[in-house]
């Protein structure tokens, strides 16, 4: 059963993943902001948080395979703009590619949305492959995020590891009883999985409530907090507020 | 569907942040009023279910697919308020788990899926319904309609959130995606009714939207 597709390298031990997440969070939220504000022809500001990324996930240890399979996602959308835009958006002059013509204004558009979203992509790929996502969930809460909400997410992240597995093995036993849909009114069948899936989900939500009442829940749940701002939080937050700033405002010089 | 960061300007990003962060928190205030706060788990269970579900892939045409949204069928069996919230948390864990969404695109990819994909397609729902005679065949093609509409009207907001931020032109980005969506939005109908009418035949009480006998609908 493949299902550790979250959390799967945030156990590591390294000098990121020792961080008080709260500093990644915030380091994260900042590194995101500052890309997407930046204007595109800074091209030096995009090199410098490049670096700083590439450096950070070095540091972290991950390895290369999972930080490029989770940028794929934002691959289609960088290519659906690239087959639009630099031969529509007109102006900034035009360049010839054997019978096509690109246009310098649809080309920059398309290195915004590359750059912009390939470096918040990386970012939130080093937060999440760095932080289990339960510290995660407590660093949001020391940083005053609604806490129904967090409570929320913390149990849908202790169930969607048994749902995924539930759907994966419904998945197998309709494969395996040679089912080959390819039509679209064929999607009836995904609709009855889903309802099963549904019930079946639903009723195990019954069945652990009871439990949980059973053993005294009262709709508060309690953490221990074992967070700590230290020396290297600072230094973090340092880089990834600092460098970023720096390379916006020395590329525009 | 999940717009990435750097897609969207600062005003879009802005606007859609405020308008989603005001959602999720009615969204939130309505999950205490109506559930107490013991429902947790059970809120908790819809939203990973809805997550799971989103990984089910149905055939379009000759090998290509689409996959399941589940805006509507949120809307339908928790109301529209619980499913915003259900649609929110699924994004947000997509988002922070996954890199799926960018985070300052979190706000358009909540007003997409959660706002118009959710609420706003609830109340057409409601209209549709009281315009058709009632009873479970009626009940099935408002929600039918109610889900191609979701997965259409998420899909043109968020061509037209692309175009207000001038990434791709509004003339070509928003009838393509309408047509691509108008499409896959077929087989998010047909998931849809399977499901309620399977849910509707095994637990009638898990459908909040529908009360047979010709009760009144309660959201």
């Amino acid at each position: 059963m493949e299902h550790a597709f979250l959390d799967k390298y945030s156990g590591i031990d390294s000098p990121i993943h020792r961080l008080d997440p709260r500093a990644k969070v915030l380091g994260t939220v900042f590194l995101v902001v500052i890309c997407v504000t930046t204007p595109p022809t800074l091209w030096k500001a995009f090199a410098a948080f490049f670096a700083l990324e590439i450096t950070f996930i070095v540091l972290a240890r991950l390895p290369w395979r999972h930080v490029l399979k989770r940028w794929m996602i934002v691959l289609p959308f960088i290519a659906a703009v690239a087959l639009v835009v630099p031969f529509l958006s007109k102006g900034g002059g035009s360049y010839n590619l054997g019978p096509l013509h690109l246009h310098g204004r649809g080309l920059l558009t398309l290195w915004n949305v590359a750059a912009k979203s390939s470096v918040s992509v990386l970012a939130v790929v080093l937060l999440s492959s760095t932080t289990p996502f339960p510290d995660l969930l407590k660093a949001l809460r020391k940083l005053r995020a609604p806490s129904l909400l967090i409570n929320l997410l913390s149990f849908a992240y202790r169930y969607i590891f048994v749902l995924v597995d539930e759907a994966q093995r419904m998945l197998r036993a309709r494969d395996s009883r040679g089912w080959n849909g390819r039509w679209l009114w064929q999607s009836r069948v995904i609709g009855n999985m889903i309802a099963s899936l549904f019930l079946r989900s639903y009723e195990r939500g019954e069945r652990v409530y009871a439990a949980m009442m059973a053993r005294g829940y009262d709709g508060e749940v309690r953490l221990i907090y074992e967070l700590a701002f230290g020396v290297e939080e600072i230094a973090f937050l340092c880089l990834t507020v600092l460098v970023p700033l720096a390379a916006r405002i020395l590329a525009n010089v | 569907m999940h717009i990435p960061d750097g897609f969207l300007n600062t005003g879009v990003s802005v606007a859609t942040g405020i308008v989603a962060a005001g959602a999720v928190g009615y969204g939130l205030r309505k999950a205490r009023e109506e559930l107490d706060e013991k429902s947790v788990p059970l809120m908790a269970m819809v939203t990973s279910f809805i997550f799971a579900a989103q990984m089910l892939n149905f055939p379009v045409a000759g090998g290509t697919s689409g996959h399941f949204l589940g805006g509507a069928l949120a809307a339908l069996l928790l109301g529209p308020w619980l499913g915003c919230l259900v649609m929110a948390l699924v994004l947000l864990v997509q988002c922070l788990g996954f890199a799926d969404g960018g985070l300052t695109a979190l706000g358009a990819n909540i007003l997409n899926m959660g706002i118009i994909g959710t609420v706003l397609v609830y109340y057409i729902f409601r209209f549709l319904q009281r315009a058709l005679p009632s009873g479970r065949g009626s009940y099935l093609i408002s929600a039918a309609a109610a889900a191609w509409l979701s997965v259409v009207m998420a899909s043109g907001a968020c061509a037209v959130e692309l175009g207000i931020s001038g990434t791709t032109p509004m003339g070509v980005a928003l009838p393509a995606m309408l047509a691509i969506h108008a499409i896959i939005g077929i087989g998010e109908a047909i998931i849809t009714v399977a499901v309620l009418s399977l849910v509707m035949a095994v637990r009638p009480d898990l459908v909040r939207t529908y009360r047979p006998q010709g009760a009144e609908n309660l959201a």
